[in-house]
């Protein structure tokens, strides 16, 4: 058998190969082939992400102001700084707030709105499609309207509240540590509501609807089926809409930057907004990158839990 | 369909690729300039550049392409622009932007690229607004101050007959604004952008006899003036007299609306109520310049050295007497542009010539504006080159005492360790 093995080998390699024939064979070109298509991601990849990437690290450590045109390596001098720094120390709090917050309520209010939603009733399609309205929107419009409705003078929520005699004169919403806080979450809950809710919608579609049935005619009541069924069932979905709910408002800058700049003083100063501030405001280009780099450092547990769900499924 | 080789498609590329790069800088290689300027992005004023422009093509020739950035980003465009290697021939800066700007390797010392002759026109006081360390790094193209503006019409309603002269004046007129004209803030002042607050709250130091910084860098904030200036803007946010919320925009549009008594703006104040009332220069009757309000009787009222300046900045263009660069800038200084545009935006010329022509002399709003103007200074923020650091802290600072998160001696205590530090930092 051996003998015949090898013999059949010979006369394999000895076989007429056509002039056009690549070394490596077919698979060695899919290989190239492959690489080629790959390229372009690759370069973007390099050139948008990893190269600014790299060259803010780099800056983290240095000097980089307008008294300082060029870079002067400063070591550990930016994070020293920042350690004490009660305003950096402050805008973590603040972004713990905002996350904990926006992540939290819209969580709640789009998991009982999908809820809502994947009843039977006329007119389900129609409240559908509208609920994905705000999604659609450009955020910084949606920012905007949000900022119009807590505007201190022509605000519609002054307005209604002064007409229901709630209020004597106008409040400065945006103007209060707590008003400021609430209305960059309201605004970014309703914002996310149905992105949220699209993912529970499609968790709930592979609900048993016999088991519901049946615990129901154990009696089950609305509580204990959530509890027991719905969210047992919707615990994948869950993890992948909170990790990834994290890791976007840890990001979060366009509507907290329309909607209040930051302030005010600095109580809606989050990461991204202080990385700004520093950058662009006081061309502090070297803190503006140490505190980037805590800012990713922030992110990273987040994205490694959200990645190996994705690879591994657990 | 006709096959295409891989080297026809590379070649096709490489063209495509060199075509794209050699495009960048077309405009300024085929003879003209270019100009960032943020009174262009301004849609009241963009006519008044677009004719400057048209203009000078027509004497000169030489086309200049206009670059719109709005006010509050044009240090940001500039830097990026810089970091990019994509400065402009020209840029317009505000005059407190001069020193922080000037830090940018690329800016061009002017003297020599001018001549003396030319420089030599400007009026002295316009020609330190585009000086740093002695250097003109820009030239001035319109000046003035920046004071305080009273709404004739709405203090009528109030029935406050006399503009006020002490603080105590101007406070009266605020609360019988409030009272008797419904829905109006009775003085806009500026209380949320760092590019807006610091100078009404230099005006409200002065007035207190305070200093923020001296000229040798010293912070002087936390003085018994100054605690007692915090505390009269704290005061004045919880008596209702001014409102959180308020950029400098903002206090133009409401000013014009008829929905303030004052405000702080630079001679431009004219042209704004102009085009925010509607009424264009039927409104005129109603901007009334004001001298700053003083403590006591015997104080001098001060306001803050302002205008208009253009720097000119290295790039791939050459820099020379006689470049399309220099010669716009030149003519921005000759008086066809000094008798017309300062007057259009509302401002003095900055020229000798331009400010001794009849046509500006004869101008009643500028001659009561010149008259408000008893001591003006310069900004004591502004100036230094960590400038926009100072204002952050002086915003926020003073945002925590009007807003009550902080007494008016912690803030102020707050902003002088602050302010020392960043001063310090500066070197």
């Amino acid at each position: 058998m051996a003998v015949h093995d090898m013999s059949a080998s010979t006369a394999q390699t000895t076989f007429p190969v056509s002039a056009l024939a690549r070394r490596g064979g077919l698979k060695a070109g899919e290989r190239r082939i492959g690489w080629l298509f790959l390229l372009p991601a690759v370069a973007a990849f390099v050139l948008v992400i990893a190269v600014p990437f790299l060259r803010a690290l780099g800056y983290a450590f240095t000097r980089y102001d307008l008294q300082t045109p060029e870079p002067v390596f400063i070591g550990l001098g930016n994070f020293r700084a920042l350690a004490a720094s009660p305003e950096v120390l402050g805008s973590f709090v603040t972004t713990l707030l905002y996350v904990v917050l926006a992540t939290g309520f819209t969580v709640i209010l789009g998991l009982a709105w999908a809820i809502v939603l994947n009843q039977t009733f006329r007119g389900r399609a129609a409240l559908r499609a509208m609920s994905l309205l705000p999604w659609v929107l450009p955020s910084t419009v949606c920012a905007f309207v949000w900022g119009w409705i807590f505007n201190s003078r022509f605000g519609l929520l002054n307005a209604v509240l002064l007409d229901l005699g709630l209020i004597p004169f106008p409040t400065a919403w945006l103007s209060t540590t707590s008003g400021a806080m609430s209305a960059i979450v309201v605004t970014k809950v309703w914002l996310s509501i149905p992105l949220y809710m699209s993912f529970f919608l499609a968790g709930l579609q592979g609900l048993d609807r016999e088991q519901i049935d049946a615990a129901r005619v154990d009696g089950a009541g609305n509580l204990a089926i959530l509890r027991d069924h719905v969210l047992p069932h919707l615990r994948p979905v869950l993890l992948v809409v909170v990790v990834l709910g994290v890791i976007g408002n840890l990001q979060q800058f366009d509507t907290i930057f329309a909607l209040t700049g930051g302030g005010p003083v600095r109580a809606t100063t989050v990461l991204s907004i202080e990385v700004y501030r520093r950058a662009f405001d006081q061309w502090d280009v070297g803190m503006a990158a140490a505190i980037g780099l805590l800012w990713v450092a922030t992110i990273l547990p987040a994205a490694y839990l959200y990645l190996r769900h994705l690879l591994k499924g657990v | 369909m006709a096959k295409i080789s891989r080297r026809t498609f590379g070649a096709l590329g490489l063209g495509a690729a060199t075509a794209a790069l050699s495009g960048r800088g077309a405009f300024a290689q085929s003879g003209g300039a270019s100009f960032m300027s943020f009174t262009f992005a301004e849609e009241p004023n963009k006519p008044f550049i677009d004719k400057l422009i048209a203009d000078f093509k027509a004497s000169s020739g030489i086309a200049v392409e206009p670059i719109g950035t709005a006010w509050g980003d044009a240090q940001k465009n500039i830097v990026l622009r810089q970091r990019s290697k994509t400065l402009p021939d020209t840029a317009q800066l505000q005059d407190r932007w001069v020193p922080a700007m000037a830090t940018l390797p690329e800016i061009v010392d002017l003297t020599p690229v001018l001549g003396a002759a030319t420089l030599g026109a400007i009026d002295p006081g316009a020609s330190s607004l585009g000086k740093v360390d002695g250097k003109q790094v820009a030239i001035p193209l319109i000046s003035g101050s920046v004071g305080f503006v009273a709404n004739k019409e709405v203090l009528a309603k109030a029935g406050v007959e006399k503009l006020p002269v002490t603080l105590d004046e101007f406070r009266a007129a605020l609360v019988a604004v409030r009272d008797k004209v419904p829905n109006s803030v009775p003085y806009t002042m500026a209380t949320k952008n760092p590019g807006a607050v610091p100078l009404d709250a230099l005006l409200i130091f002065w007035a207190h006899n305070a200093r923020m910084i001296d000229e040798s860098g010293k912070v002087l904030v936390n003085s018994p003036e100054g605690r007692a200036a915090m505390a009269f803007m704290a005061g004045l946010m919880k008596d209702r007299l001014i409102a959180p919320e308020f950029d400098r925009p903002d206090s133009r549009r409401l000013f014009g609306q008829g929905g303030s008594a004052f405000y702080v703006d630079a001679p431009q104040a004219r042209t704004f109520a102009r085009n925010f009332s509607g009424r264009g220069e039927a409104m005129d009757v109603n901007v009334i310049p004001m001298k700053t309000p003083i403590l006591k009787a015997g104080d001098t009222p001060k306001s803050v050295e302002w205008g208009h300046t253009v720097a000119m900045f290295k790039n791939a263009n050459a820099i020379g007497p006689d470049t399309p660069a220099s010669k716009w800038m030149k003519y921005l200084l000759s008086d066809a542009v000094q008798t017309t545009l300062p007057l259009a935006l509302g401002g003095l010329p900055v020229t000798t010539a331009g400010r001794n022509a009849p046509v500006v002399a004869n101008d009643a709003y500028l001659k009561a504006w010149g008259a408000t103007v008893v001591q003006a200074m310069k900004h004591e923020v502004g100036v230094w080159s960590n400038g926009p650091e100072l204002s952050s802290i002086l915003t926020e600072e003073i945002q925590a005492c009007i807003l009550g998160q902080k007494t008016a001696d912690a803030a102020t205590a707050s902003m002088q360790t602050r302010m020392e530090a960043s001063m310090a930092k500066r070197g």
